[in-house]
């Protein structure tokens, strides 16, 4: 025992005390809040006032447009042709003709250079909505201010409960859950490969350099590996906790750095949206309009999210999938003389972690059911498919299952790698071929 | 007083049997030859004593009990393919291998200081293997060996890859080892230091046991009465002379001498030999050839091989 300690020690230090784990660690943070810092700060930043004259021929539109927060809509006297010369010399960014007669539903949209994409969305949803106001007024001689008041208290609300066993409901946030499923499972899927791939390259290193055989004449092969596989998932958490660490260091760094006003209703949900629309402009303009179908409306929901079981089954999936891959690559990093050789091996065993993400998508409408609900349970895909269903609820019998299995899985994995590598570590220049793998396990 | 015996051990392979019913003994306190052809079963024998392996059948007895893992720590074994970690420091290494046979951080750091100052080596102590020649690393390997004292220690090749300085060394070294009581298993292809240090050996073929026994008495089962004498001239009558059963194989003349190496048949005895000259010319030399060890190697296995 006091041997596994020693071995987990070294197979620990040496890695930590690396440069190159040392930068990775301290980069990897930096890198990821910049790239999610950089767009946000673009699109909050970049975006240069725009200046739209307007002309219309009816003389309706005058007056007319909402200006918004770097949109602002001017209406000087002249014709198209002269406002087009204006443009053209810089003094205003666009200029907006809208047609006469009855044709006051028509307009053109000229620039010199092209103004940002959402400026063309901007006025249609604003000329819309005033030519609908102008039939309203015009035909039904509606009251419009009554019309609004009516619009606003009959406007549909739905909020999206989840219950529990309990029957207690919580708000939920569907869209939220799946892109929280998705990002988790792509981080274990990562770090389950990544540190796995390490017990395999140390494994072949202490094959091909014949250190093992001092080694396995001082300890069983079966210490040496536990070991080994034990340090390096040390390492792999050591990794973990110093990045989230940095991460939450770096957000509350940002925070102080950018003005609070930024940050508040606005800054959070473009932050996130930006990700799913692509497009941080229509979110900014289109801020200014009542828009009911946002995702954070009730950004309490966020609150809501399962934290403490999403935050434990995440450290119990990534320890137990890691431990199931690599105790798997240790046994075939036994087998083989070189990596080249190790891949005809590692693809058919690595197929499965990736398996729900290459399904995510298509799975994304029902996390619960059908194939995704089998693959949360199969210890292979299970890391990656039940951290993706567990925002959404899971319950407690199908987790529990699903652990058990995997912790069985796991322990069928070591026994048979122990097996593969206490025959393995010593075999030299040997093609080794499934069938030769499973007489080992059976031998 | 034996320290191994190893009674009708067995070890099979998918498509081959490595030892075959296979006993041997090793007494306490010798330098013990382990010999045999590439693919004799040498390398199994030597990890079933490792208990890297375990023999499908038979027993090893260590100091007259079963083998078990107690016995690690009194075991050294450097093995043929030896490697080390090329990106640790040489410290650290050394430190961490004596650990696992063992011995406490401080103890494997103070022995270890001790050999590398007797190797003149201190200055390797906070460098990196991969800095290092194959035969610094031998030496490494060497002192990683001996550094928990153990009684039983197993060389596979010690001597590969060391210039004559460092092999002279080794050598010494390991017959200081032998000195101290420690029993000592040297598995080598290297027949001319198996003549000068092994007071035992043993020759393994094919996962059988051929030839084994005290080093002289091997070769002296193997003489085959060649003699070499040495004269300062030839006599004048000596090839009409000479008796039939003196047989001249070999002559070779010098300025001073003539060396004449001769074959006794079985019915004549070397003082017969020595009393034909006796009476003709002046004797500078006599003695005995004996086979060397490489010689009944040699024979020994090409006969066994041509007979199967």
């Amino acid at each position: 025992m006091n041997k596994i300690g020693l071995i987990i020690s070294r197979e620990y230090f040496t890695r930590v005390t690396k440069k190159s784990f040392i930068i990775v660690t301290l980069l990897t943070p930096i890198l990821m809040a910049v790239l999610i810092m950089v767009p946000v700060i673009i699109a909050l930043n970049s975006e240069k006032e725009v200046k739209v004259f307007v002309t219309d021929e009816n003389d309706y539109f005058i007056n007319k447009f909402a200006d918004g927060k770097k949109v602002h809509f001017l209406y000087p006297n002249g014709d198209v042709e002269m406002l087009k010369q204006q443009c053209i010399a810089g003094e205003c960014d666009a200029v907006l003709q809208i047609l006469g007669g009855s044709q006051s539903n028509q307009a053109n949209l000229y620039f010199y250079e092209e103004p940002p994409m959402s400026l063309k969305g901007n006025i249609q949803e604003q000329m819309d909505k005033i030519n609908f106001d102008k039939t309203l007024i015009d035909t039904f001689r509606v009251d419009l201010k009554k019309y609004e008041q009516i619009k606003l208290t009959s406007q549909t609300l739905i909020a999206a409960l989840q219950i529990d066993e309990m029957g207690k409901a919580q708000a939920s946030s569907m869209e939220l859950n799946r892109i929280i499923g998705i990002i988790c499972g792509i981080m274990i899927c990562t770090f389950v490969f990544m540190y796995a791939s390490q017990v395999l390259r140390s494994v072949l290193e202490e094959k091909t350099n014949r250190i093992i055989e001092v080694i396995v004449s001082s300890v069983k092969p079966f210490q040496f590996m536990m070991g080994k596989i034990i340090g390096v998932a040390l390492v792999g958490i050591t990794q973990f906790a110093l990045q989230v660490g940095a991460i939450f260091i770096i957000l509350i760094a940002v925070q102080a750095f950018i003005p609070r006003t930024m940050l508040q209703s606005e800054m959070v949900p473009t932050e996130i949206v930006n990700n799913m629309s692509d497009n941080a402009f229509n979110v900014n303009v289109a801020s200014n309009i009542p828009q009911t179908n946002s995702i954070f409306n009730d950004i309490s929901t966020f609150y809501n999210f399962p934290f403490s079981t999403m935050i434990i089954c995440f450290l119990f999936y990534f320890i137990f999938g890691y431990l199931v891959y690599a105790s798997l690559f240790a046994g075939i990093g036994s087998a083989v003389d070189n990596e080249t050789d190790s891949q005809q091996f590692i693809l058919p065993v690595t197929i499965p972690l990736y398996l729900p993400l290459v399904l995510i998508s298509s799975m994304a409408n029902a996390p619960q059911n059908g194939i995704i609900w089998w693959l949360s349970m199969i210890p292979l895909t299970s890391p990656v498919a039940m951290i993706f269903r567990i925002p959404s609820g899971v319950p407690l019998w199908e987790l529990i299952t699903s652990m058990f299995l995997l912790v069985a899985f796991f322990v069928f994995c070591v026994w048979a790698s122990a097996k593969i590598y206490r025959t393995g570590i010593l075999m030299y220049g040997k093609k080794i071929t499934w069938r030769e793998l499973w007489k080992w396990i059976r031998y | 007083m034996n320290i191994i015996d190893i009674q009708n051990v067995t070890k099979k392979f998918s498509n081959h049997i490595a030892l075959n019913d296979f006993s041997l003994s090793i007494p306490q306190g010798c330098i013990f030859g382990l010999l045999g052809p590439n693919g004799a079963g040498k390398t199994t024998l030597i990890r079933i004593l490792n208990q890297i392996t375990a023999p499908d059948s038979g027993v090893v007895l260590y100091d007259g009990k079963p083998l078990c893992r107690d016995f690690i720590e009194k075991i050294g074994y450097l093995p043929e393919e030896r490697g080390l970690y090329k990106k640790m420091k040489i410290s650290e290494q050394t430190i961490y291998l004596a650990q696992l046979k063992g011995l406490t951080k401080e103890e494997a750091k103070k022995r270890l200081l001790y050999w590398f100052k007797k190797f003149e080596i201190e200055s390797w102590w906070n460098r990196k293997v991969e800095e290092l020649s194959k035969g610094m690393q031998q030496k490494i390997q060497f002192i990683v060996t001996i550094i928990h004292h153990p009684d039983f220690l197993i060389f596979d090749e010690p001597f590969s890859g060391f210039d004559p300085i460092n092999t002279d060394l080794l050598k010494n070294e390991i017959l200081q080892l032998k000195k101290n009581g420690n029993t000592i298993i040297l598995s080598t292809h290297n027949m001319a230091s198996v003549e000068e240090i092994c007071d035992e050996i043993v020759l393994i073929n094919k996962g059988e046991k051929v030839l084994s026994g005290k080093l002289g008495e091997v070769k002296h089962a193997f003489k085959s009465n060649l003699f070499q004498i040495e004269v300062a001239r030839l006599p004048l009558d000596f090839l009409t002379e000479m008796p039939a059963s003196f047989q001249i194989t070999e002559t070779v003349t010098t300025d001073s001498s003539h060396v004449l190496n001769v074959q006794i048949s079985s019915d004549s005895n070397a003082n017969q030999l020595l009393d034909f000259f006796i009476h003709r010319v002046p004797i500078l030399s006599f003695h005995e050839i004996l086979p060397s060890m490489n010689e009944i190697f040699i024979r020994t296995i090409t006969s066994q091989n041509n007979n199967s």
